[in-house]
């Protein structure tokens, strides 16, 4: 198929160029009357990761992560598209793009568990190509690394959660990957050790791997990511920074004024403010609370203090829009 | 063999979910060619072994032993099923007495016995070139019936037995075969060892083959009704030892708290 | 090349991790074959004739099989539930080596479920077992073992895919036994099985082994007319020939196989 000999397509110089990539699935259902349906699973999906890059991918479960993770990893093939991972097409150098990164997909399952750690990794090792000499060493080190090594030949049942995720970490690790795909690396593990799970992602990118990410957590991909791209129904609706992502939410934010001797004249004053959306007042016998809608948050501030200088402050609050609303904003359209 | 692996890969995952694609089609081409199979293989090694004379009494046994699929393995597949499922303790939380609901599960996989054993007769008749002809129908109906029910009942001893055990599946699939050799399935009793001979007659199939047997040579009702009355004693001791095993461990369970590891 | 070897031995050591782990899933793979044995016996008790040798072979014959044929789909359908199977098909190592390991480790198995019913046999019923010549034996025996490891291979492929599959290709267990002439000669047959029963490579092993158990045998052997060894020569080459048509059809058939369950996508579910 084209395989042997085929050089790395390089000329973008970027880690993962995903081109338009969408995945159906047809599956069949019922027992006795058998009806074909298709299930999209992935629209159109395109973006691209730098060499060393902690790039996230973000979205609701169902919304094609794990599908777009697949399709990048080999383990699918596109219904349509291209993706190149480290220069390799997916479909036709499948096995160069496999020997080069690392899989991480975690959970309960997905690990030999009437055998030991050290099986489990000497076996993967042998399956990744890793060369004999350097092998044991290397099981050694990763066992030792994610803190296992104590327990590394016991019988992986025995493992609490998070010593499996650690696991299965160090079985991505195993072929020494410059590029490792994290699918959901924390979900469903205690606060102590998703903290240090992320911990070790960080610890990874500095020592210059790119990292793929996806994860359905806003506060994990701000935490982590350089660069976040929210998915949703099968399509990217946003790729930026984490903070540029916050640009997306709301218009207005609020602006909390809480004073004496306001009145509505103070209020007139700020309706004709253009970047001000809205008003709303508290007018109160000892205290007034207005609640200024505006895009310009704190920067409204100074007219604030202007128009108010004949009354009292007591305080002011913005409430700066979080990721949070920003997701929620992007995933809920 | 090959039912075991089916079996197993059920017991270890859900029933239902294992069977989604089963449709009913697919279903019954299993039950036919699993069916033939074993008869055709013990078909042709008594004819060479010992000549066509083997080959009616052979068909006729095996057909009989195909109940035990269904009513030994499906029976004792209830209550592993329920094991593995989580949800026995909730039935044996349930005030219902248990015998009639044990019997009520058992009772679709007796009438699935019942087909097994008329489709194997199909076999034995058009593919074998058993002689149907001075059947009597009664005296064979009845006889299918009661060797359904009373295998029922001895997998209910079975399930029973070996409830405690991590895989009650093998033992399911021990039994299932043993019948082969202890039932005059392919032989009669009296060809092996004297002293094994005994063990023959705890199996309520035994009694069903021969009597299954005469009813197709042509003997009447009143003719069988010795061994059929023998089946019966056989058949119901067996349920009401299974019975007390469940009640045993039941008990059992609910002092050790011990129900789902078990 | 050696990293193919590698990744074989890997796999093969992997699974015998498992079965040390669980040395019990051994039983159902001797229950089979030792009823039938035990029945033939005793059905032969009475009769005159090589039916002993047939009767030990052919139990022998199954038990060796029955694990390797169909052990391999019990194994990948753990794998699918362990959710192993994905990653081990996300690895640049190719499946058939995997696979290949573990017929390996099956077939091993399979030789030690030939000698315990072989032990049953001699032991509880005191058959005599009386091998002409017993290095042909073993070594038809162990030719006989990489026929039907090949010719699993193939299942195996299939079991990958789906798990319907699987269910389907243990129903054919028993018409296996009964065409390859294992405990009966195929002579016995309707004359249109006989096509079927020479396609297999197996059949002609079966002839092979009982040839280089016993001459009596050669009376009852596909070819009249030759001499004992030659008889050997010429079931071994048939076998060994069909045996590279499974190899060649098992490379094709997984790289079918894989790149199907990277379109669909059934290798969790199905």
């Amino acid at each position: 198929m084209g395989e042997t000999g085929s050089q790395p397509d390089n000329a973008s110089g970027k880690a993962i160029v995903a081109e338009h990539l969408s995945k159906i699935f047809t599956r069949t259902k019922g027992t006795v009357r058998r009806t074909k349906s298709q299930i999209v699973a992935v629209k159109d999906v395109s973006f691209e990761v730098d060499y060393g890059e902690l790039f996230g991918l973000l979205g609701p479960n169902g919304a094609g992560k794990t599908t777009t993770i697949k399709m990048l990893t080999t383990m699918l093939i596109q219904t349509s598209g291209k993706a190149t991972v480290l220069g390799y097409d997916t479909q036709k150098d499948f096995t160069k793009v496999r020997q080069r990164i690392g899989i991480v997909l975690g959970g309960e399952r997905g690990l030999y568990t009437r055998v030991s750690a050290i099986d489990n990794l000497r076996y993967f090792a042998d399956l990744y190509g890793v060369s004999p000499s350097v092998r044991d060493k290397r099981v050694k080190e990763l066992l030792q690394f994610m803190g296992l090594w104590d327990r590394a030949r016991d019988r992986v049942e025995t493992y609490s959660k998070g010593m499996k995720q650690r696991l299965h970490l160090a079985r991505g690790l195993i072929n020494d990957p410059e590029l490792i795909f994290l699918d959901e690396p924390t979900i469903g593990l205690d606060p102590e050790i998703a903290r240090e799970t992320r911990q070790m992602v960080k610890e990874l990118v500095e020592k210059g791997k790119t990292i793929l990410l996806t994860t359905h957590y806003m506060f994990e991909a701000d935490e982590l990511c350089k660069r976040v791209a929210v998915i949703r129904n099968g399509e990217i609706v946003a790729l930026d920074t984490p903070s540029g992502l916050k640009k997306y939410v709301t218009d207005a934010r609020v602006v909390e004024v809480e004073g004496f001797g306001i009145t509505e004249k103070e209020i007139a004053k700020f309706r004709e403010l253009p970047e001000v959306l809205s008003v709303s007042a508290d007018l109160g016998e000892n205290k007034q609370i207005l609640k200024i809608q505006t895009p310009k948050g704190s920067e409204i501030i100074s007219e604030v203090q202007e128009i108010l200088k004949g009354s009292r402050i007591y305080d002011i609050k913005i409430k700066e829009p979080t990721l949070e609303d920003a997701y929620l904003r992007l995933v809920e359209k | 063999m090959s039912r075991l692996r089916i079996f197993l890969s059920s017991s270890i995952f859900s029933f239902k979910a294992q069977f989604h694609w089963l449709n009913p089609p697919m279903w019954l081409t299993m039950k036919f060619v699993l069916s033939v199979s074993q008869m055709a293989f013990f078909v042709f090694v008594g004819l060479f072994i010992a000549g066509p004379e083997a080959i009616p009494f052979i068909a006729i046994g095996n057909s009989l032993q195909s109940v035990s699929w269904n009513t030994i393995f499906s029976v004792i597949s209830i209550t592993g099923h329920d094991k593995w499922d989580g949800t026995l303790p909730l039935v044996l939380a349930t005030p219902a007495s248990r015998l009639p609901l044990f019997i009520g599960r058992a009772m679709i996989h007796i009438l699935d016995g019942i087909l097994s054993v008329a489709i194997s007769f199909f076999f034995a008749a058009f593919l074998f070139g058993v002689n149907f002809a001075q059947t009597n129908v009664l005296a064979l109906t009845l006889t299918v019936f009661l060797t359904a029910f009373t295998m029922a009942g001895f997998g209910l001893l079975i399930g029973g037995l070996c409830f405690h055990l991590r895989n009650p599946m093998v033992f399911a699939n021990i039994f299932t075969y043993a019948l082969l050799l202890f039932c005059g399935v392919n032989f009669p009793v009296q060809n092996l060892p004297q002293i094994i001979q005994p063990i023959s007659y705890i199996f309520p199939l035994t009694y069903g083959v021969t009597a299954a047997r005469n009813a197709i040579a042509g003997a009447t009702l009143f003719d069988v009704s010795l061994l059929l009355g023998q089946q019966l004693v056989v058949g119901l001791v067996s349920l009401m030892v299974g019975y007390f095993f469940f009640q045993l461990f039941e008990r059992t369970a609910r002092k050790t708290g011990k129900l789902e590891e078990l | 090349m050696p990293e193919a070897l590698r990744v074989i031995y890997s796999a093969f050591r992997m699974a015998m991790l498992h079965w040390f782990a669980d040395p019990q899933w051994v039983i159902p793979n001797i229950i089979a074959p030792f009823i039938f044995t035990s029945v033939a016996l005793t059905l032969f008790k009475d009769s005159t004739g090589p039916f002993g040798l047939y009767a030990v072979l052919g139990g022998g014959m199954m038990g060796m099989w029955g694990n390797t044929l169909y052990a391999s789909g019990f194994a990948i359908e753990m794998e699918r539930w362990q959710g192993t199977l994905e990653e081990v098909m996300a690895a640049p190592s190719k499946l058939l080596h995997v696979v290949a390991g573990r017929s390996v480790s099956n077939a091993v198995f399979g030789l030690t479920n030939m000698l315990a019913v072989f032990l049953i046999a001699v032991l509880v019923f005191r058959v005599q077992i009386e091998v002409d010549d017993p290095l042909l034996f073993v070594t038809t025996t162990v030719l006989t073992l990489v026929s039907v490891s090949t010719l699993g291979l193939i299942f195996a492929s299939a079991f990958v895919l789906s798990r319907s599959t699987q269910v389907l290709t243990n129903g054919l267990e028993t018409p296996l036994y009964i065409i390859s002439g294992s405990m009966f000669p195929i002579a016995l047959l309707p004359f249109w099985i006989h096509p079927i029963a020479y396609v297999l490579g197996p059949t002609w092993g079966v002839d092979a082994i009982r040839l280089a158990a016993s001459q009596e045998y050669l009376s009852q052997t596909f070819w009249q007319g030759f001499d004992v060894n030659t008889a050997i020569l010429l079931d071994v080459v048939m076998m060994m020939a069909i045996t590279l048509a499974y190899a060649g059809m098992a490379v094709v058939l997984f790289k079918v196989v894989e790149k199907r369950a990277r379109i669909k996508g059934t290798l969790v579910e199905a």
